[in-house]
């Protein structure tokens, strides 16, 4: 089973204290909402389908609701949803249950905005009904401060959890960005490869000079190939990275072979006045590896010659 | 007392291994060795090879008298390779700027004494 979001979040009774006083919600908030219930059971049904023609009659909402049984589940969910604001009790369990509608919304990729949206559209219901009920006054507001603190302290439970899903799905991302960033391969004994796609920040630069050097220190390489050939931009200070990673790997008692210089690269680099004479470099990847296997002496030789 | 760096004689060649920390003292005691056994050596042509895979962290100063070292063997006429330069090691003297350019550099002890065309 899936770990509670409230241990997720690191939500305890303390945190729970410290935002139910944020948020304004004490005894007498809890005990209005409760003595609300009675009337809010009654209108449950009406309230919910008015909500859902709401979410329905916009585009933005419908798009996520185009299927009936979908929407008939939802329908039954929402009820107990609503009757619970008017359970008069807020605790781990309930934080819990709004952590979880959060992180079902963002599942969904339903966006914060109109969860809020639709939020509103509750509030404004369950304001009518109140409103509605024939009691005026400092009753009124009270009443009215009470829902609109109970809905507000939800918002901001189901936004906690939002934001909990999206740094989830960022950290995975970037595990498997990290992975890809820098990928050294063994193409020949004592020869490695790393071919660089993409965009080179200094962060990556500085993992594909780790992953260089890690590299060729484990498969005890002489030459490593770094083919830059699926780089999209090579300004000054990618140019630096390179030659940065270069001496650090010569540093080790290896040799680095620059491939995949295409004509703009090569204009650039010259433009920029950066000084890559001391490298090995050449045009194609095919090329470089040639370079490679002579430097470790060996050759890619004919078939027919050697017979 | 400072201890000192051995330096051991084979086959002709200079061979130094450095381990562990290097103090200010102990890099400036080395120097001091390695060129009065060139110059003790005299009238042989042999290369002179420095291990450094012992040492962990390398800082500037020590960087640069390694550098600064393996220039005078080479005035003096002796081939030099430093060899064993641990990755961490490397990374952080090129993040500082400290490309030691002009040393010959190799992988290991084995890769080091081809270098100096010690025939296996």
């Amino acid at each position: 089973m899936d770990p509670s979001l409230t241990e997720v979040l690191q939500f305890d009774e303390h945190q729970l204290r410290t935002r139910l006083a944020f948020f304004r919600i004490g005894e007498e908030e809890l005990d209005r909402l409760a003595a609300m219930r009675p009337l809010m059971e009654e209108a449950t049904a009406q309230i919910v389908s008015l909500f859902y023609e709401h979410l329905l009659s916009q585009p933005e909402t419908r798009d996520f609701l185009d299927d009936p049984v979908l929407v008939d589940r939802l329908q039954a969910k929402q009820t107990a949803y609503f009757l619970q604001l008017f359970e008069g009790r807020v605790d781990l369990a309930y934080v819990e249950n709004r952590f979880r509608v959060g992180a079902a919304h963002e599942r969904l990729g339903v966006p914060p905005r109109w969860y809020i949206g639709a939020f509103d559209r509750y509030l404004g219901l369950v304001r009518e009904r109140l409103i509605g009920r024939g009691v005026a006054g400092a009753e009124l507001v009270a009443d009215l401060a009470a829902v609109e603190r109970i809905m507000h302290f939800d918002a901001a439970l189901a936004i906690d959890a939002y934001v909990a899903g999206h740094l989830a799905t960022h950290a995975r991302n970037q595990a498997a960005l990290r992975e890809l960033a820098s990928p050294v391969i063994r193409v020949h004994d004592r020869v490695l490869l790393l071919p660089l796609v993409g965009t080179i920040d200094s962060f990556r630069a500085q993992q594909v000079m780790e992953s260089a050097l890690l590299g060729v220190s484990e498969e005890q390489a002489r030459v490593l190939i770094l083919d830059i050939a699926g780089v999209a931009v090579v300004d000054t200070q990618v140019a630096d990275h390179l030659l940065k990673t270069t001496a650090a790997l010569r540093l080790l008692g290896a040799k680095t072979i620059l491939t995949g210089i295409s004509p703009q690269v090569a204009r650039t680099i010259v433009e920029l006045g950066v000084d890559l004479k001391t490298l090995h470099t050449r045009n194609k990847l095919s090329d470089g590896l040639e370079l490679a296997l002579s430097l470790v002496g060996r050759e890619i030789t004919d078939k027919e010659r050697g017979s | 007392m400072t201890p000192t760096i051995p330096i051991l004689r084979v086959r002709g060649h200079l061979l130094v291994s450095v381990q562990g920390e290097l103090g200010d003292d102990v890099v400036e005691q080395f120097q001091n060795d390695v060129l009065s056994a060139i110059e003790r050596d005299r009238g042989r042509d042999g290369g002179l090879l420095v291990d450094i895979s012992g040492l962990e962290v390398v800082d500037t100063y020590v960087a640069r008298v390694l550098a600064d070292t393996a220039a005078m063997a080479r005035l003096m006429g002796r081939h030099t390779v430093v060899c064993g330069m641990r990755p961490e090691v490397a990374a952080t003297l090129v993040q500082m700027g400290y490309m030691l350019d002009g040393v010959e550099t190799a992988l290991d002890v084995d890769d080091g004494l081809d270098r100096l065309g010690l025939p296996r």
